[in-house]
């Protein structure tokens, strides 16, 4: 169920809070005179306005506390809020003090003017002149009373009513009775019919009358008429009084309430001089206090109402620099302020919209970046690309595989910053940089370099990239490890030499053997002895020759022939230590370092027995007998995500020249006398059968040394 | 003023209004409140009565019940004296409750007028049942509220305008 609140304007709430204000200081002005019927409830109204003072002012404490709270969170619109309070208190605070100030000073001067020594003496003169008219008065009365009293002297009690007649007709008197001192009525005389029993003395009078033996004062009867009392004893009575009652004429009356009124005004006033002043100070102060909370209250509820849509954008601006642009500010009035509002909320939606063609374009750049790279990573080529200076700006994951350097840690930096550290290298990459700076269209070259795994060959095309204006902005280097190529054309050469030579020279040999036999064996009885001897000489260097050539030829078919290999599981140690038991009794002096990880290879254990074989043959040939000591290593490593087993064999022989190091795995290729010059061939043949690769150590200057990895079998 | 009155306890103990005595008397139409009050005025006060401002006390006077929980009143009348003095016949002005004026030549002669309350009308024998306890309370408290408007703020914070008696109670033998 939705609830519905009654909400009052705010603008008529504060027309309330003013209307309030006002009529609760009308209404304790108007206490504040004296005829005022409001003059009772004049405490209450103080207390109200104090307690709405008190009460503005928390408002207005809670409003300052919290902007300042705002200000030390740095919130948004806080510091203009301020600002603008500070100056509407300023600009209300200033004035209403002057005013205050000089209120209170003309208040002051103003309630002193009402008194000064001339007033307060004619008071006083002008009230002891009624007394002492009244005074005279009284004595007169006084006198006239003796007089009666001597008259009643020595008169017997029933002539006293006809004497008192008599006196009352003679005298202004408006009543006579005579009483006893018990307060016995003896006789009574009255100029008002209608009055049957005199004005009889009070208690007080009694005890004055006791004391003094006479009495004789104004005071008020009926109708608030002002009449001199006078009681007299009268002289030799038993305890027998005269009491006469005598009129104050009008005129006199009223001349005398008058003064009296005066002065007990002015009286009254004269104490309540500094009451008067401190309490219209305080009413000015409640007034100045109400109303100038009021404004500030008023002005902290506006200004945070004006202030409000400033703030809102305020923070939107802030949301759409950290790039949030889906704000959209509430807008409120259709002022100014509501209009800043609507344009910043079109903006965001711009912004928006512009953020997001250039995402879903940057994201299809991105995807086509990324497919690229992909292409590049997966292309078997090597591919660097440079900028205008010739700084590397990307390699691919093949230049890393042929190169055998992480060139895409090198991005920024040239190839001769690459050379610096990998020296190996340093004579290609050398090579490559000068072709960049130097070429201005395609260029092609072969680049032949001893890598870390042996001789390489790279085929690299370099291609300038220019703008569209013409501009050179950099070059791509493409190339490819054609190694394996080449050795492949150099294998199918050989192989057709040796099917030639099987056919064109294998051939022949046959007859040519048998008939130098058939020459031995059919002239050897039918010459002489000596010319028996070297017929028989000759057959057989013939012989032996046709021999040679066969195996030559044999070997030869062998290089050529393609391998048929037998697989199978073993441990590589275990296959070194059977090569090793053969040469048990030979003169050779064997060093193993055997690592403790995984040599389990699938090799054609005859193909690799070959290998041992033919590289201990090498080394015991490369050195003197006796003297031959050959370090076998084997390890498990780690090359482009690959497990390799590796061997290493090294010999303290004549060792390699460096001439020698690129050709050294090609046929015919020997430094030996004696030798076909296939041996190091067949070996690299079968180990490359087999998956692996194999080259000369050149860090090893002792002697020959050449390392072999055999993919590992996990 | 007020640092007087707060400084000088001495002077604060000189003036105020204190119930004497109080009782019930019993006549043959009704009860009869009999009572005592005595007036000291402070100097303050008393130069207030002779610059002419009046100064009004409300003699209170209740019959209770005490009970367990809470004490019902069953009976209570307000009798309002004012002193006012006439400067013109140098004489002190009590109204009573009856709106009789009367004139005293000295002050203490009206205070002692003042001090023996008149009630104008008697208390009814049928409220006072004879099986139940009954308490007789009476205070005389100062009408601040009848001073000049000026003067009433003060009244209420200056010790020397503290002119009420507490209520004095006083269990009704019958």
């Amino acid at each position: 169920m939705a609830h519905s609140k009654i909400r009052i304007p705010f603008r008529v709430s504060i027309l309330l809070l003013f209307g309030f204000v006002l009529l609760s200081l009308q209404l304790m002005s108007s206490a504040t005179q004296e005829s005022s019927e409001l003059g009772e409830i004049y405490s209450w109204l103080l207390v109200i306005n104090t307690i709405g003072s008190v009460i503005l002012l928390g408002l207005v404490i809670i409003n300052a506390y919290s902007l300042v709270r705002e200000l030390r969170k740095k919130e948004a619109g806080s510091r203009l809020t301020t600002r603008m309070i500070s100056l509407f208190v300023l600009l209300a605070l200033a004035p209403a003090a002057i005013v205050f100030y000089f209120s209170v000073q003309f208040l002051h001067q103003g309630i002193d003017s009402w008194f000064n020594v001339e007033i307060d003496r004619a008071m006083d003169d002008a009230l002891e002149l009624s007394q002492s008219s009244l005074a005279q008065r009284m004595n007169w009365h006084i006198k006239q009373t003796r007089q009666m009293s001597a008259k009643l002297q020595n008169l017997p009690e029933a002539s006293i009513p006809l004497e008192l007649g008599n006196l009352s007709t003679e005298s202004e008197a408006i009543e006579i009775a005579v009483f006893s001192s018990q307060g016995h009525i003896l006789a009574s005389s009255s100029s008002n019919p209608s009055d049957i029993l005199p004005h009889l003395p009070d208690e007080q009078i009694w005890l004055q009358l006791r004391q003094n033996k006479a009495y004789f004062a104004y005071e008020a009867v009926e109708n608030d008429e002002m009449v001199a009392r006078i009681i007299e004893p009268i002289p030799d009575t038993q305890n027998l009084f005269l009491q006469v009652l005598y009129p104050l004429p009008m005129r006199i009356s009223d001349l005398s309430d008058s003064i009296e009124f005066a002065f007990i005004r002015f009286q009254e006033m004269t104490f309540l001089r500094d009451s008067l002043k401190t309490s219209f100070s305080l009413i000015l102060l409640l007034v100045l206090l109400l109303s100038l909370l009021a404004a500030i209250w008023v002005a902290f509820v506006s200004i945070r109402n004006i202030v409000a849509p400033v703030k809102d954008l305020v923070k939107g601006t802030q949301a759409v620099a950290e790039g949030d642009y889906q704000q959209q500010l509430p807008v409120t009035n259709q002022d100014d302020l509501g209009f800043l509002v609507e344009s910043f909320n079109q903006m965001t939606r711009r912004i928006a919209r512009s953020r997001d063609e250039t995402r879903i374009a940057g994201l299809e750049v991105e995807n086509q970046r990324a497919y690229l790279e992909t292409i590049l990573a997966n292309l078997t080529a090597g591919v660097i690309s440079f900028d205008a200076n010739f700084y590397i700006r990307t390699a691919n994951q093949a230049a890393y595989r042929i190169l055998h350097i992480p060139v895409s840690h090198f991005v920024g930096q040239t190839l001769l910053n690459l050379a610096v550290k990998h020296h190996e290298l340093a004579e290609i990459l050398v090579a490559i940089q000068r072709l960049l700076e130097q070429a201005d269209d395609i260029w092609e070259q072969r680049i032949v370099f001893l890598g870390p795994n042996g001789r390489q060959e790279l085929l690299c095309r370099g291609t300038p990239l220019f703008s569209q204006m013409g501009e050179r902005i950099g070059a791509i280097v493409v190339f490819d490890d054609v190694t394996d190529l080449i050795q492949a054309q150099k294998n199918a050469a050989w192989g057709e030499v040796a099917r030639r030579l099987a056919h064109e020279i294998k051939n022949p040999l046959t007859p040519i053997q048998l008939s130098a036999e058939r020459l031995q064996h059919k002239l050897a009885k039918e010459l002489p002895e000596a010319s028996a001897e070297f017929l028989h000489r000759g057959t057989k260097t013939i012989v032996q020759q046709v021999e040679a050539m066969k195996r030559m030829v044999d070997d030869f078919s062998e290089y050529a022939r393609p391998s048929k290999k037998q697989v199978e599981r073993i441990n590589l140690q275990d296959l070194i230590q059977e090569v090793l038991a053969l040469y048990m009794h030979s003169n050779v002096l064997f060093h193993c370092q055997f690592s403790e990880g995984n040599t389990v290879v699938e090799v054609d254990p005859v193909s690799i027995r070959q290998v041992l074989h033919n590289l201990i043959k090498n080394a015991l040939e490369a050195t003197s007998a006796g003297k031959c000591q050959i370090e076998i290593k084997t390890s498990h490593v780690n090359r482009n995500n690959t497990e390799y087993v590796e061997l290493g064999i090294y010999d303290n022989g004549s060792g390699l020249h460096a001439d020698q190091i690129e050709t050294i795995f090609e046929p015919y290729v020997t430094s030996k006398s004696k030798g076909t010059g296939l041996g190091l061939a067949i070996v690299k043949k079968i180990i490359e059968e087999h998956g692996g690769v194999i080259w000369v150590d050149t860090s090893y200057n002792a002697g020959a040394g050449f390392v072999i990895q055999l993919p590992a079998l996990n | 003023m007020l640092l007087i009155s707060w400084c000088c306890p001495v002077l604060a103990n000189q003036f105020g209004v204190k119930v004497r005595h109080v009782k019930l008397v019993d006549n043959d139409q009704g009860y009869r409140v009999d009572a005592e009050i005595d007036y000291q005025l402070s100097p303050l006060a008393r130069e207030a009565l002779e610059k002419g401002v009046p100064l009004s006390w409300n003699v209170r006077v209740e019959i209770r019940r005490p009970g367990l929980l809470w004490t019902p009143v069953i009976y209570k009348q307000k009798l309002r004296y004012t002193l006012q003095y006439h400067a013109l016949l140098k004489q002190y002005e009590v109204k009573a409750p009856d709106n009789h004026l009367e004139m005293f030549l000295t002050l203490n002669a009206a205070l002692n007028f003042m001090s023996i309350p008149k009630q104008n009308e008697l208390i009814d024998k049928q409220l006072i049942a004879p099986e139940q306890r009954y308490q007789l309370a009476i205070r005389s408290q100062f009408h601040r509220e009848s001073l000049p408007a000026p003067l009433r703020p003060f009244a209420y914070l200056n010790q020397q305008w503290f002119l009420s008696s507490p209520w004095f109670i006083w269990p009704i033998q019958k």
